[in-house]
């Protein structure tokens, strides 16, 4: 101790030096990673988004794992006869949504489920998930398509099972997460990876954001009206301020949507929110596929909401006439900015292709 | 400069303190052992096998039933003393079962799940001791867990409304009216929105008193018997009438039971 004291301008001067050169290393370094090419596999929040609310520190993003979530995304071993997997209902080419002559979910036995199957993008930011929001994390989201008698059928244990005798997955698995252990959290981890990097900002319209691209007249118009008479629900960069609404599509309720999660009989009816990103792509539209095209929602927007006790406070007009009124004109419009939000780079990505 | 030496020399100083602060005092650490009984009245469980139609036990309502599937989670332990003395488990999750750690599946099924052993407890009196009855919030948001919540591994995960069922009973009784008499309550729910109390969040955070204070030592191995009676919440609050409430399933239809469990477990003794 008292050699320190002795000589404390020394230490210091040399403590100095040595601070300075580390950040000199840490200049050097930034600059050296914005020069590399992007790491395909590095999950980057796009700066204009939140936060994201994905729990990153129980399931860091690697190549491995993000590969593995890719193979269990394609492979139909995750449900009961080998016939359905994730990619049969998400497919990349519709912005991961069904396709359109799957109105609702077909699942295994050519079973057919209840609601639409939706695109996944931005799932790294979402709150709640399904259309009435009972899975609060990334990490729950396929095994209820997996346990679901009529989506993929088969009990998680069984899954399980089938990976760790695969000829394959142990190795892959050993290979991701550093351990031998195969179980649902880490299929879960391994799926998660593979959905994470489904980031959608690099639409038209996020181009027209950071100044590269520009809108035609009738886009521009589009997104006034959109801000004037869209924005309450469809917010933000999401677009989707993740809440839970009757947007009048009924009046009495098959599926009590929000309500089946919360039991609050003021819910009945609710679903959340979708985000609108690529949306000119996800058709059909509403949870139960009721509308076939932008124009049919739009059309219902304007002159066919239904009443009933919990619809939407935004589509009760002032005086007292339901909807939110549209020319024919204002929904050309509004449909030409709703194509801009098509991420053709996401569709295209290959890192997202079967292997 | 000169500041900066005196800083220096303070930073120093502080060091120095604060090591032999550390080196002074040493704790002494014990182990300690939970052991939980689950009892019907003043009778011990006993499972019966599925589809039995043999009826052991009987509510306050005469209702007789059987138990075939028994079980709950307990989370988050912690001990504390008159004289200050505490223990906190140690909770951790991740998705290898290596990493979880502070949660434990009590299963009638299995008599070694019944026993949990709490080591490094520093020495002292303790006199009461405070669980969770369920997995809280901040653990189901950390996503998918290995260990015990695995549902590969009979985790207890719910996945239409995401989280843990926390406390399992099945059986049938003659009063049920669904088929073949059965029962189910699985009892779950951690979510709270505000403005909504539809919406349930029944995990019960349980503070027991001992009958008698435990002295921890080095060398002790004592044990608190802990006694879950299933009466008690079958007859609390809303008792349980299997003619009407025989299949709970949701936050929600589950509330009432939560609630009794929060007064079904007591410390029988220290010994």
């Amino acid at each position: 101790m008292p050699f320190y004291l002795k000589q404390p301008k020394q230490s210091i001067i040399s403590l100095l030096i040595g601070c300075l050169g580390f950040m000199v290393c840490l200049t050097a370094c930034q600059d050296d990673s914005l020069q590399k090419a992007k790491n395909p596999y590095e999950f980057v929040a796009p700066s204009n988004f939140p936060e994201p609310t994905y729990t990153f520190y129980n399931n860091e993003l690697t190549e491995e794992g993000f590969k593995l979530g890719r193979k269990l995304f394609f492979d139909p071993i995750l449900s009961i006869d080998g016939s359905i997997s994730c990619s049969s209902c998400h497919d990349q080419s519709l912005a991961f949504a069904d396709d359109p002559l799957h109105p609702v979910s077909i699942g295994i036995d050519g079973l057919v489920g209840t609601r639409n199957a939706p695109g996944l993008a931005n799932l790294a930011f979402m709150k709640e998930f399904f259309w009435d929001g009972g899975v609060t994390h990334l990490d729950f989201v396929p095994i209820n398509a997996i346990e679901s008698p009529v989506e993929m059928g088969e009990d998680i244990v069984a899954v399980v099972a089938k990976i760790k005798n695969h000829s394959e997955y142990p190795a892959l698995f050993k290979a991701a997460f550093n351990t031998t252990e195969i179980n649902m959290p880490l299929l879960m981890d391994a799926l998660a990876q593979f959905m994470l990097l489904m980031v959608s900002n690099n639409s038209k319209y996020d181009a027209y954001l950071k100044g590269t691209a520009s809108l035609t007249t009738q886009e521009l118009k589009g997104l006034k009206l959109f801000d004037q008479k869209c924005e309450s629900c469809h917010s933000g960069i999401l677009f989707t301020n993740q809440g839970y609404f009757n947007n009048g599509i009924d009046s009495v309720f098959s599926d009590s949507g929000r309500a089946v999660i919360s039991a609050n009989p003021l819910d009945i009816g609710k679903f959340r929110v979708p985000s609108l990103r690529n949306i000119s792509l996800t058709t059909p539209y509403m949870h139960n596929a009721k509308f076939r095209s932008l124009e049919a929602v739009l059309n219902h927007y304007d002159n066919a909401v239904l009443p009933s006790n919990t619809l939407a406070p935004y589509l009760i007009q002032a005086n007292g006439a339901l909807g939110i009124p549209l020319s024919r004109e204002e929904k050309e419009a509004i449909i030409a900015f709703l194509e801009t939000l098509t991420d053709y780079e996401l569709l295209n990505n290959s890192i997202f292709f079967k292997d | 400069m000169k500041n900066l030496q005196y800083i220096l020399f303070g930073l120093i100083l502080l060091l120095v303190t604060f090591s032999a602060c550390t080196k002074e005092v040493e704790t002494e650490y014990g182990q300690f052992s939970l052991e939980f009984d689950n009892k019907v009245g003043t009778e011990a469980v006993v499972l019966s096998a599925t589809g039995s139609t043999d009826y052991p036990f009987a509510t306050g309502m005469s209702q007789n039933f059987n138990i075939q599937t028994l079980g709950y989670y307990i989370s988050r332990i912690e001990l504390s003393g008159p004289n200050g003395a505490s223990y906190s488990d140690e909770v951790s999750t991740g998705a290898t079962s290596e990493e979880v750690k502070g949660f434990y599946q009590v299963l009638e099924s299995d008599a070694s799940s019944k026993k949990i052993a709490l080591e490094n407890i520093p020495v002292g009196t303790y006199n009461k001791i405070t669980f969770t009855l369920g997995i809280e919030a901040d653990y189901v948001q950390d996503g998918a867990n290995g260990g015990i919540l695995d549902p590969s591994n009979g985790g207890w995960l719910w996945n239409w409304d995401s989280g843990y069922i926390f406390y399992k009973l099945e059986g049938t009784s003659p009063a049920s009216t669904k088929p073949d008499n059965t029962f189910k309550f699985h009892i779950g729910g951690w979510k709270e929105i505000t403005g909504n109390t539809a919406m349930t969040n029944n995990v019960k955070r349980i503070s027991l008193d001992f009958p008698t204070d435990a002295e921890i030592t080095t060398s002790s191995e004592l044990e608190a018997h802990l006694v879950m009676n299933l009466l008690d919440a079958l007859d609390g609050h809303h008792g349980v009438d299997f003619a009407t409430t025989n299949m709970v399933m949701s936050p929600a239809a589950g509330a009432d039971f939560a609630h009794n469990l929060e007064t079904a477990f007591m410390v029988h003794g220290i010994h």
